[in-house]
């Protein structure tokens, strides 16, 4: 119980930090949000509007920055995040929510995936050790995940998206298909996943390999698996219970909390393949200065992986008597 | 583990096997795509007075009184107006509403809501992104007549009445609470196109079959995708997916026009790319100084270098030619020509003493100055750089300063620089524009303060005169010699230095489609972002026989 508690405490501190920093970083930056639209429309917006724009967006009200804070603070609590100046008029959440099903469901699959498939590989990498699956596959991946991002997602643009014609080369689904709950919307939204997903498993699933291989390794030199050996185990129950689930121990943390940056969506990834999520919707933030827009997401970021990260101190707490019982 | 690894091998063979086929589509017979980045996903707003999403709505949707071609010094075509008429001394605006033009929702369109429109932008200066209600005292209905009353003479404001004002519906708008905040999601226009459907990454317009300029448009479907990023809007024109582009596309031979002989380019030069010079900084206050940086900087190797010769060499007289060549003195725009011997002999006259390599003030101050730009615009940076190299070699030191656009643009609304790489000026259909918003003092604010034209701080109470003596003139000759006056001045006081044209990125796909804008025929500019003109370009596109 002191556990939790103290675990809560700590979320509830962690949390005030983060929604301070969050309000006051973006204003520190220099412009406001009418010089940002002038900037983002260079060239084609008559100069004169820069007045018609700060009018619009409320730039010269004159709120002294610690009543700015309480109101913040305020519309947080209650769920109001206002209007996004980037997507003027609309409002934050909606243009959030419109992001993250892409988002959710492109990383965080591919995010679960890598871990589900990095942690099978090196546990059975590290089971036969020098064997032809540990022989091989490891090392490939350990060298693709060393490849920059957009680097081999360009690659794969030019080669499977442009040369050999396999999958779309951008975008989320073909802009000339109808959105909707239908089949023929539902392939076309899983093909043009494809290529992003993959570059993302590649990129991703080295370090779950390695980390779990190593893990593995060290775990299967303890004595209660030579103890397990010795009372005849088979060998597919002292994988599984012995070593594995030892092994994946320090690992559970780390997938937390990448699963917790999910929603702050992979900014590269969103970019270089035009997918509409909401990493690319978070560089539009800054770049326009749209502070709603950032906090909205900054603290979805925030919250996201404090509750990740309290999910998993639990989920150690009960695969692992030991830290239970220290605290 | 094997069972696993099967599978997944399985799932990506069917993947790859159903993946087989391309989708060619958008570009076959009545459709058009459009591919022009403009780095956001859509909100499905089209509120023509948002600045962000007006250029979705002004031209398909919404349309202008009059249109004004800003490639052919501002030739009118009579559009909601059927005519137009200047009175009282240039200071009475009188239309004419065409009759029987009707709003998409089937109610006719009347001077009423043109008068409504106009009504709405002085309740709500916000949506009055180009100030009409500056030069405005009242708008009025005479009938079938609107007229506009000016508190002074104001014939440059015709453009921002007639051509950049899209007229919206009383009997939508009216109802509506706080047009600032309105989304419109589905526009009520008079315009050739109806928005059919949207979604963050696509727009779809459909031809408005009861459309008041009849058998037109001749295309039935217009896509708009959204591209968050240059590469995959490229490759959409480069595959021929996407037929009608406005953007940079970098090595354009290899990538864009050798794919296809239908591909063609043109880019019309628009407004000037220019380096700011702050009239207010000590050093730079000196004549002797602006006029050596401007005969040491060789434009058209900053052309061919730094913008990859897409962009023209400017001249400086600020007129961009070929497009106003008409307005040019031709012999102030062979004055101040690249010579760096001339540029050093200026210094050496004013009493600028040179020391390993750096000329110095008489009273002992370098000639060192720093020059902002903005480093996400990589021609921009590679043509600064030039401009550092050329000034070097008569002695004068610039160090370049790669700031983010909005730090960048603070400072120059600010005044907080020495030198600034800019293109701020918008263009117009006259070279007049341009060089109002680099040189009309009353416009400009002082340092520290956001100034919303003439940003390097020009004061000349003579230029300032000349300025409002073509606001009170429609004589075209006389709009002339005006613009030679002012010509003169930025070649006697360079306060500025243009360096390239700036021009609208356009290209277009002939495969299907005929009717485009060309070099001989430019009847709109032909960058897909513009309002209202790429409205007009769609109404001029018919698909080949």
């Amino acid at each position: 119980m002191r556990f939790v508690l103290r675990r809560l405490a700590f979320f509830v501190a962690t949390l005030w930090a983060a929604v301070t920093l969050n309000f006051l970083i973006p204003r520190l930056m220099p412009g406001n949000a009418a010089i940002a639209m002038m900037s983002r429309f260079k060239g084609r917006l008559n100069p004169q509007a820069l007045h018609a724009l700060e009018v619009a967006f409320g730039v010269n009200n004159h709120q002294s920055l610690v009543s700015a804070y309480f109101t913040y603070l305020g519309n947080v609590f209650r769920g109001h995040f206002g209007t996004s100046l980037t997507f003027f008029p609309d409002s934050v959440a909606h243009q959030v929510f419109q992001a993250l099903p892409w988002t959710l469901g492109l990383v965080g699959v591919t995010t679960i995936l890598a871990f589900v498939l990095g942690t099978l590989i090196g546990l059975a990498g590290a089971w036969r050790r020098g064997g032809l699956l540990d022989g091989l596959l490891p090392p490939i991946f350990v060298i693709t995940s060393a490849f920059p991002y957009f680097w081999l997602a360009l690659l794969a643009i030019w080669l499977f998206g442009i040369k050999l014609g396999w999958f779309p080369e951008s975008g989320g689904y073909d802009t000339t298909t109808t959105v909707g709950w239908t089949w023929t919307f539902a392939v076309d939204v899983v093909r043009h996943s494809i290529l992003p997903a993959a570059t993302i498993l590649v990129t991703a699933i080295g370090g779950w390999i390695l980390t779990m291989r190593n893990n593995t390794i060290t775990v299967l030199t303890e004595d209660y698996v030579r103890m397990a050996r010795a009372k005849g185990l088979t060998p597919w129950r002292i994988m599984w219970t012995y070593a594995g689930r030892n092994a994946i121990l320090p690992n559970l943390v780390g997938f937390a909390m990448s699963l917790g940056f999910v929603v702050g969506g992979a900014i590269l990834v969103e970019f270089v393949f035009n997918y509409p999520g909401v990493g690319w919707m978070f560089l539009q933030s800054v770049e326009n200065q749209d502070y709603a827009l950032m906090q909205g997401l900054f603290l979805m970021i925030t919250l996201a992986v404090l509750v990740a990260i309290l999910v998993a101190d639990v989920a150690t707490a009960i695969l692992d008597p030991r830290t239970r019982e220290r605290s | 583990m094997k069972r696993v690894l099967a599978l997944l091998l399985a799932v990506g063979l069917t993947a790859a096997a159903c993946g087989g086929h391309k989708s060619g589509s958008g570009g076959k017979g009545n459709a058009l795509t459009i591919s022009n980045e403009q780095g956001t996903t859509w909100t499905c707003g089209f509120n023509p007075f948002n600045a962000s999403v007006n250029f979705l709505s002004f031209g398909t949707e919404y349309e202008e009184l009059t249109y004004v071609d800003g490639l052919k010094s501002g030739a009118t075509t009579p559009w909601l107006a059927s005519s137009y008429a200047w009175g009282n001394g240039n200071r009475t605006l009188t239309f004419t509403i065409r009759p029987g033009v009707k709003w998409s929702d089937g109610e006719p369109l009347t001077a009423a809501d043109v008068v409504f429109t106009f009504q709405l932008l002085k309740k709500y200066p916000a949506l009055d992104l180009n100030a009409n209600w500056s030069v405005l005292n009242n708008v009025t209905q005479k009938g079938d007549k609107v007229v506009f009353d000016f508190k002074t003479a104001a014939v440059p404001y015709f453009y921002y009445i007639a051509d950049q004002t899209p007229i919206v519906a009383k009997h939508v708008w009216a109802s509506i609470k706080d047009p600032t905040t309105y989304k419109d999601t589905h526009p009520i226009g008079t315009g050739p196109f109806k928005m059919s459907s949207c979604s963050p990454q696509v727009i779809k317009y459909t031809k408005n079959s009861s459309y008041w300029q009849k058998g037109l448009p001749k295309i039935s479907t217009v896509y708009y995708p959204a591209f968050t990023s240059n590469d995959p809007a490229n490759q959409q024109l480069a595959s021929g997916k996407a037929q009608w582009g406005s953007q940079f596309i970098p090595n354009i031979k290899a990538f864009y026009l050798s794919k296809s002989s239908d591909n063609h380019i043109w880019f019309p030069p628009v407004v000037n790319v220019c380096i700011y010079i702050n009239q207010k900084d000590p050093v730079l206050s000196n004549l002797a100084v602006r006029k050596a940086m401007a005969y040491a900087i060789d434009r058209k190797k900053v052309a061919s270098i730094g913008e990859y010769g897409y962009e023209p060499a400017s001249n400086q007289t600020g007129i961009v030619t070929p497009t106003f060549s008409s307005w040019l003195d031709p012999a102030l725009a062979t004055q101040v020509n690249y010579d760096p011997a001339k540029a050093v002999s200026i210094l050496q006259a004013a009493g600028f003493k040179k020391k390993g390599g750096l000329f110095y003030t008489p009273d002992g101050k370098p000639l060192s100055f720093t020059m902002i730009n903005i480093g996400g615009y990589s021609d921009w940076v590679a043509s600064a750089q030039i401009v550092a190299q050329e000034l070097k070699q008569v002695g004068i030191k610039i160090t370049p300063e790669n700031l983010s656009s909005q730090t960048y643009d603070a400072d120059t609304y600010n005044g907080k620089y020495q030198l600034s790489y800019d293109g701020n000026q918008t263009a117009g259909p006259s070279p007049y524009y341009e060089l109002r918003s680099l040189l009309y003092s009353k416009g400009s604010a002082p340092i520290g303060k956001s100034a919303g034209e003439d940003w390097e701080r020009y004061a000349n109470p003579a230029v300032d005169k000349l300025i409002e003596e073509y606001s009170a003139t429609t004589d075209s000759a006389k709009q002339h010699a005006i613009v030679r006056q002012l010509e003169k001045a930025m070649v006697d006081d360079i306060p500025v230095i243009p360096v390239t044209e700036g021009v609208d990125w356009y290209q277009y796909n002939t495969k299907n489609l005929t009717g485009w804008v060309t070099q001989s025929d430019p009847f709109a500019r032909p960058a897909a972002y513009i309002p209202p003109d790429w409205g007009v370009l769609l109404l001029h596109l018919k698909p080949k026989a």
